[in-house]
């Protein structure tokens, strides 16, 4: 018996050890920032306040705190600090973003794709970023799933920037991105009316799959053989049970009241529509779903689907009471959302906490990380953004970005080299040029060319 | 060279449409030049018969293809060929440990009509893991020839394709009359790689990692329905045959390793990452990033196979009044390129051990890669265990190569000189106990010829200078030049374009025996693709084969010598 003891115990030290290293801890610190204006969004502005974080959670609010021993101090004398910002919607930090061959994707994941060495992760700490929702493209009605990062930016190992515990959300699109696609490969779906059939097609496949899997396991025979296993199946389900939220790819009004009755019959309750330009005109429809909206604040008419929007979207969805973010779709927005969201002051008179809640409590709401971040409050993450000027200002400069209340950007002490990887072979010019067309990637390699079009092509 | 990017650019989508490889069919030697005796002798030579086991004057003797002593004072057998090893070095032959070796890229799979992409045929979406690489090992394949030259007598070769182009096999790199001679073993490995059908499923990273996570559940059960049936068949629903599946069995039983070719870190981690997941045993092939990796490679029991393709040599700007931007930012490329140089060493300097991967390498540069390296920490003994004893232990050989004891197989290389000296020359390479001689240049009268300023190698007259290329592209003729020089020593090129594309500069050129290979890279909308160019010279005209990898796909390229201008 105490030998039997002694070699479970063995055995699960062992465990212990392997998991343990497995699941490396990514940094926490510690960090108290002293005597700013704190933006908490849940709990109003605070003047002249502290705010602590001890191993990475935010310890405590309030006045005239001390730092622990070997904490670092912040003077925040004259500064704002609110919470890291939240994009809901980027493609930075991924070697691939469309799996466009197929118009349901739904087995593959940003997650094996996460590229932690991309330089736009350092320039949106620099703009005050915290997270992003790194997104599979649009290519195709159900894309595939996709990644919520913390920029934990200066390691090399991707799970690094996995933000541990964020429920597992996927890509789907609507509209002219996916029907497009199809048309140029000569496959379904080529109107809006084949996206939808898609939808129900593979959902009820779902269903019928999920069924034989449940009698291969009711099934007590000895000579039972497994169904045909499908990743892409087995995610479908996994959607069917609230398992994983869907964020949507949508333009236009009919289109997004359409997925609503689709996920309505399909009892699927966690849902965001991606930029949702139309959004406004079934506000209330939205709000009675309970579905929420992530959008541009005032950027439409690059295709013929997004003709009819306006820069009110956000406050319109606000004021109806739909979740609704701000997300910037672009490596180079990201450094400035805190922009973004201020147009919704010009644009529909939201309230400075509105406003900032559309780049870091909504945002967090919506992919179901609200429990640790999108707010300054007691528990939650040391996600923070400090600001000299209020954010909401267009003079407003960011000053200094803690994940886990680990300093992952500071403007006093800012590199200019901040590659991780670099090229031997690169030429030195390259390196000083941004470039641009790294920005939208929504379509990188969705696009295909038939042979009809190779042979016939004239353009350059 | 717009057309070739815009045909890259779609490519980046679409099909191969064009091109084939010729396809030079394999003869038997015919000259019937068998040796009189399979017993060789190598005397009085310094025989180093592991790394840092050494012996002086000592004598190696091989018979019927395997080693059969080795030590001092050995007497000479009957009928042997005594081989005078005076001032000679043996070593044990190298084992290359993941390369194309010996295969020859086939015809890609044109695109069916009408492929319905999110399904494609496996054929077409490079999922072929139940070939097997000798279908591709073509007997005259220059680099059977190049690496043995430069004493690599087996290789771990594994077969072209995409995703999952086949199983593996160890080749003896020796002659013979049909590739089955060379197998050392077969479907040692199941080789996979990062690498999609061009328009289909799966298409890139995201759909292949989907698709190898999906057929390897699918083969476990597989596996198991086999059993069931094959128990007891009655009263179990028969299993359909699916010889995809079926090449998974092994590695499910993890009977067969896993080598991934897997060039920079992250697709490293991706591997790493789908072995965790799925539990195979795992080796890291073509390696070129490392330095992070190594508790990761520790954690997952990753077998690795470095890639001795090293990057070239930043050249800082010679301008006088340049900026400390630039400095810095030269500063910072020339420590990574140190970084790239330096690995080995901090590698086996926290205990990981690693054979090296040829891919990308021509036998050329083995050499001198490998001295670079050395130069940059690895000890000599060290690297001389990656070529020989670690590659052995690694790809489970050891038994029966890597060191010169006896009852091994007859695998060495005689050198007129230590094999890492800059000056020594391989003069023998014995594989599978049979003797390939080398002509051993005089050095020192090839410095003289080079001091004249006349080009130090012979025939390189031929190439240097000015030729017209031309190839065809599904748009057009696509025109140049190429311009080869000798400078310093080393071979440049660039490619020049009648379209006004800016000039690209060639890479990893080499020139011997009339077979000139050469890469370089063109820009396809911001994803840099890299061709490779290889063919044959034939006074002035130059027939070849430009192949990119990334798409797995051919088109013949010719060109003509302009006349010299002087």
């Amino acid at each position: 018996m105490n030998l039997f003891k002694k070699i479970t115990g063995l055995f699960f030290f062992v465990f212990v050890l392997v998991t343990a290293s497995i699941q490396a801890q990514t940094k926490k610190g510690d960090v108290l920032i002293k005597n700013g204006t704190v933006i908490t969004i849940t709990d109003g502005t605070l003047e002249n306040t502290d705010v602590l974080v001890k191993n990475g959670k935010i310890d405590r609010i309030g006045k005239n705190l001390k730092a622990p021993r070997g904490a670092e101090e912040v003077n925040a004398t004259g500064m704002f600090v609110m919470p890291g910002i939240i994009d809901a919607h980027s493609h930075i930090a991924g070697t691939s973003i469309n799996e466009g061959t197929s118009q349901v994707t739904a087995e593959v994941s940003m997650e094996d794709v996460v590229n932690p060495i991309d330089v736009s992760i350092y320039r949106a700490l620099a703009g005050g970023v915290t997270s992003i929702h790194l997104m599979h493209g649009s290519a195709n009605v159900i894309g595939g799933q996709n990644e919520t990062l913390k920029l934990r930016w200066g390691t090399t190992d991707p799970d690094d920037l996995r933000f541990e515990g964020a429920p597992r959300t996927i890509k789907f699109a609507l509209g002219e991105n996916p029907t497009r696609g199809a048309r140029r490969r000569g496959i379904q779906p080529q109107s809006r009316m084949g996206v939808e059939a898609m939808l129900r097609n593979t959902f009820n496949d779902a269903l019928k799959y999920k069924k034989a899997w449940e009698d291969y396991r009711a099934n007590r025979s000895s000579n039972k053989v497994a169904p045909e296993y499908s990743l892409r199946m087995e995610t479908m389900v996994d959607i069917l049970e609230g398992e994983i939220l869907v964020h949507c790819h949508s333009y236009r009004a009919d289109e997004i009241y359409m997925l609503m009755k689709v996920f309505s019959d399909f009892g699927i309750e966690r849902l965001t529509f991606q930029h949702a330009n139309e959004a406004y005109k079934v506000a209330p429809e939205l709000a009675e779903f309970g579905a929420s909206a992530s959008v541009f604040s005032d950027w439409w008419a690059y295709k013929l689907e997004v003709y009819y929007s306006t820069a009110y979207n956000a406050a319109i969805l606000t004021k109806n009471g739909v979740t609704t973010s701000i997300n910037s779709d672009s490596g180079e927005l990201i450094r400035h959302l805190f922009h973004e969201a201020a147009k919704t002051q010009k644009y529909g008179d939201l309230s400075d906490n509105e406003a900032l809640a559309l780049i870091t409590l909504n945002p967090a709401k919506q992919l179901g990380i609200d429990n640790r971040v999108g707010s300054l409050e007691k528990g939650k993450d040391g996600d923070i953004a400090i600001f000299d000027k209020h954010p909401l200002s267009i003079y407003a400069i960011p000053q200094m970005t803690f994940v886990d209340g680990v300093k992952y950007f500071d403007i006093n002490t800012d590199k200019a080299d901040q590659r991780i990887y670099i090229d031997p072979e690169s030429s030195i010019s390259d390196v000083q040029i941004f470039h641009a067309e790294n920005q939208h990637r929504c379509m990188e390699g969705a696009d295909i060319v038939n042979l009809y079009d190779l042979l016939n092509s004239n353009e350059e | 060279m717009k057309f070739l990017r815009k045909l890259l650019f779609r490519l980046l989508f679409i099909l191969p449409l064009v091109g084939l490889s010729l396809n030079a069919f394999a003869q038997s030697d015919p000259t019937g030049e068998s040796p009189a005796t399979r017993t060789y002798a190598i005397t009085n030579a310094t025989i180093v018969q592991a790394p840092g086991t050494v012996m002086e004057q000592a004598t190696l003797i091989i018979k019927n293809g395997l080693i059969s002593e080795v030590g001092k004072n050995l007497k000479v057998p009957e009928y042997a060929e005594e081989i005078d090893g005076t001032d000679m070095y043996v070593y044990p032959g190298f084992i290359d440990g993941m390369s194309y070796t010996g295969a020859k890229r086939p015809k890609a799979m044109e695109r069916p009509n009408n492929l319905f992409t999110p399904d494609p045929p496996n054929d077409y979406a490079g999922i072929t893991p139940q070939h097997k690489v000798v279908e591709q090992v073509q007997l005259d394949e220059s680099s059977i020839e190049g690496l043995r030259k430069v004493g690599f007598t087996i290789s771990h070769t594994v077969p072209y394709g995409r995703m999952l182009p086949g199983s593996g096999a160890l080749l003896l790199l020796r002659d013979a009359t049909h590739p089955d001679e060379m197998i050392l073993s077969e479907d040692v490995s199941m080789y996979t790689q990062f690498v999609g059908a061009p328009g289909a499923y799966p298409g890139n990273t995201l759909g292949i990692m989907a698709k190898w996570r999906n057929l390897f559940k699918n083969a476990a059960n597989s596996k198991n329905h086999a059993e069931l049936h094959a128990k007891n068949p009655r009263g179990v629903e028969r299993p359909h045959r699916d010889r995809v599946l079926e090449a998974f069995f092994p590695v499910v039983a993890k009977e067969q390793p896993v080598f991934y070719n897997s060039t920079n870190a992250l697709e490293a981690r991706r591997a790493m990452r789908l072995q965790n997941e799925l539990n195979f045993e795992l080796a890291l092939g073509n390696l070129k990033q490392a330095w992070d990796l190594t508790d990761a490679i520790k954690q997952h029991n990753a077998k690795v196979f470095m890639s001795i393709n090293l990057p070239k040599e930043p050249k800082n700007s010679k301008e006088e009044d340049k900026s400390d931007e630039v400095k810095t930012l030269e500063e910072r490329r020339m420590e990574f390129y140190k970084q790239y140089l330096s690995q080995y060493a901090s590698l086996k300097e926290q205990g990981i051990k690693f054979g090296v991967s040829t891919m990308g390498t021509s036998g050329s540069k083995v050499k001198t890669n490998m001295m670079t390296i050395i130069e940059n920490g690895l000890s000599e003994d060290d690297a001389l265990a990656a070529l020989t004893t670690d590659a052995a232990e690694l790809l489970g050989i050891s038994e029966i190569a890597g060191t010169l004891e006896s009852g091994k197989l007859g695998n060495a290389i005689v050198t007129t000189g230590p094999y890492f000296d800059k000056d020594s020359q391989v003069k023998m390479v014995f594989v599978d106990g049979d003797k390939y001689e080398y002509e051993v240049k005089d050095k020192s009268k090839k410095k003289a010829t080079a001091d004249t300023g006349e080009s130090n190698t012979e025939g390189d007259a031929i190439l240097l200078g000015s030729w017209s290329y031309s190839f065809t592209t599904p748009e057009g003729e696509q025109t140049g030049k190429m311009i080869f020089k000798r400078e310093n020593g080393e071979l440049t090129g660039v490619m020049t374009s009648d379209d006004g594309t800016p000039d690209v500069d060639m890479s990893n050129i080499s020139f011997l025996n009339n077979e000139l290979s050469f890469d370089f890279t063109v820009d396809a909308g911001g994803q840099s693709i890299e061709i490779v160019v290889t063919g044959t010279v034939n006074g002035k005209e130059y027939e070849a084969d430009a192949s990119v990898a990334a798409f797995n796909f051919n088109f013949p390229i010719t060109a003509t010598k302009d006349d010299d201008e002087r």
